[in-house]
């Protein structure tokens, strides 16, 4: 845990030591701005009511928050190895478990700080509404659950694919897939088969279950509870997916023979 | 010669206004608005408006329709319906002589502001259109999120990233 820790750190650092390493956070910062004046002042989102609103705002925040850390995941094993580092970075006393945990505490470390600088956007979004704690409550657990199984499932990828490219490519076509169809509306999820789709979609029950809460007023987990399970087994079965890809990148060795 | 020529000048003179007169003497459809003459609310309200028509006449009317047509009594502007209605335009076909239809319209208000709506009414075959009384509406704008609140974190935000990056770039400066 302690080597974990210390290769956390370590990439902390990287993320956000420079100015350039933290523009991303201004501008999703400037996208939630961007967002609340749209709210503001926008002739057909105004007329919605404040819940739908808030909804709308979730939706933003979420989505931004999978955006940034697919693409940080996708990068941050991927980038030993194309920058020929993996050889001496498992050369050395870390275990791949250390090396993954400290990585993935990296990953969460931009979840929590786009959360932070979303908190005034919900603290304003909410007032008077008296759902401040449930959205700022419901989008922590729900954006950890969801960003945390995204992750998982990246991180097998990269270790699979081993190179930045592929793996940036295909978590964001991942990402894309389960993304477009949670924003389509629920006429349009009328057949089994779409229903199905939505029920294990985690990017959709992530969207219904913000839409429970804040549109509808059911804000206790237990209320949510369907959709929280869809993103814990998601988060199931990327846990087993790495699990196989790191049997498989054990099994191939550090520098693979093609 | 001159009198040769003004006889059928005047005979087909007296001839239009005959054909005119009849025609807009002849008013087949009685548009009646029974919703109130004037209604209020908030953007994003949906109002109702309700009214009937009746074929005055003594024939049976085909190719009945009707239509809204809203008004911006400040920009003295046609406003387009595609946000107010989901029908713009009702089909009424086929009125037997005598009867009355009800016509129902659910409103929603779009843009705060002072509007004017009339119910038009045309038939095939009769080329003057029919036209309701005028009903007034007022919409009031909506606020739902505080502009005093949310604009100063809209704006303070960023900046205070922004700020936040400078003074990291240069306590990294002073480091090296």
């Amino acid at each position: 845990m302690k080597k974990s820790l210390t290769i956390w750190k370590k990439e902390l650092r990287g993320e956000f030591y420079t100015w350039k390493s933290m523009l991303w956070l201004v501008i999703a910062s400037l996208t939630f701005s961007l967002t609340s004046y749209l709210l503001l002042t926008n002739k057909e989102l105004s007329l919605l009511d404040q819940t739908e609103l808030m909804w709308l705002l979730s939706k933003v925040i979420v989505g931004i928050a999978f955006l940034v850390t697919a693409l940080d995941a996708a990068s941050i094993i991927t980038t030993e190895f194309d920058k020929d580092t993996a050889e001496n970075l498992f050369l050395s006393p870390i275990s791949l478990a250390d090396l993954m945990i400290g990585k993935f505490l990296a990953v969460l470390t931009l979840w929590a700080a786009i959360f932070l600088v979303a908190i005034p956007y919900i603290i304003v979004a909410s007032a008077g509404s008296g759902l401040t704690l449930a959205f700022m409550g419901h989008v922590a657990l729900l954006g950890t659950l969801g960003v945390s199984a995204f992750t998982v499932l990246i991180f097998a990828l990269s270790l699979l694919f081993r190179t930045g490219k592929n793996t940036i490519t295909t978590s964001l076509i991942a990402l894309l897939a389960l993304g477009i169809p949670a924003t389509f509306a629920s006429t349009l999820k009328n057949d089994p088969v779409s229903q199905l789709l939505a029920h294990v979609n985690p990017m959709d029950a992530i969207f219904s279950s913000l839409d429970n809460v804040l549109v509808d007023y059911h804000t206790s987990v237990l209320q949510n509870w369907q959709y929280i399970v869809a993103v814990v087994g998601f988060l199931a079965v990327s846990l087993v997916f790495l699990y196989v890809s790191t049997r498989i990148f054990a099994k191939q060795g550090i520098v693979k023979n093609d | 010669m001159k009198t040769k020529l003004l006889i059928p000048i005047l005979m087909f003179t007296a001839l239009a206004f005959v054909a005119h007169a009849q025609t807009v003497t002849a008013q087949p459809l009685n548009l009646q608005i029974s919703s109130s003459k004037t209604l209020s609310g908030t953007a994003g309200d949906f109002v109702a408006v309700t009214g009937t028509i009746t074929n005055t006449s003594s024939q049976q009317l085909q190719g009945v329709t009707t239509y809204l047509s809203l008004s911006d009594n400040q920009t003295h502007k046609p406003v387009d319906l595609e946000d107010w209605s989901a029908e713009k335009g009702l089909y009424v076909g086929t009125i037997d002589a005598g009867a009355t239809l009800p016509l129902n319209w659910k409103i929603h208000f779009v843009t705060a502001g002072d509007y004017s709506l009339i119910i038009v009414a045309e038939t095939i075959g009769n080329p003057t259109p029919q036209v309701s009384e005028i009903t007034q509406f007022h919409v009031a704008p909506k606020k739902n999120l505080n502009p005093a609140q949310v604009l100063p974190v809209a704006l303070g935000v960023p900046i205070l990233l922004v700020f936040a990056l400078f003074l990291l770039a240069y306590r990294r400066k002073v480091d090296e």
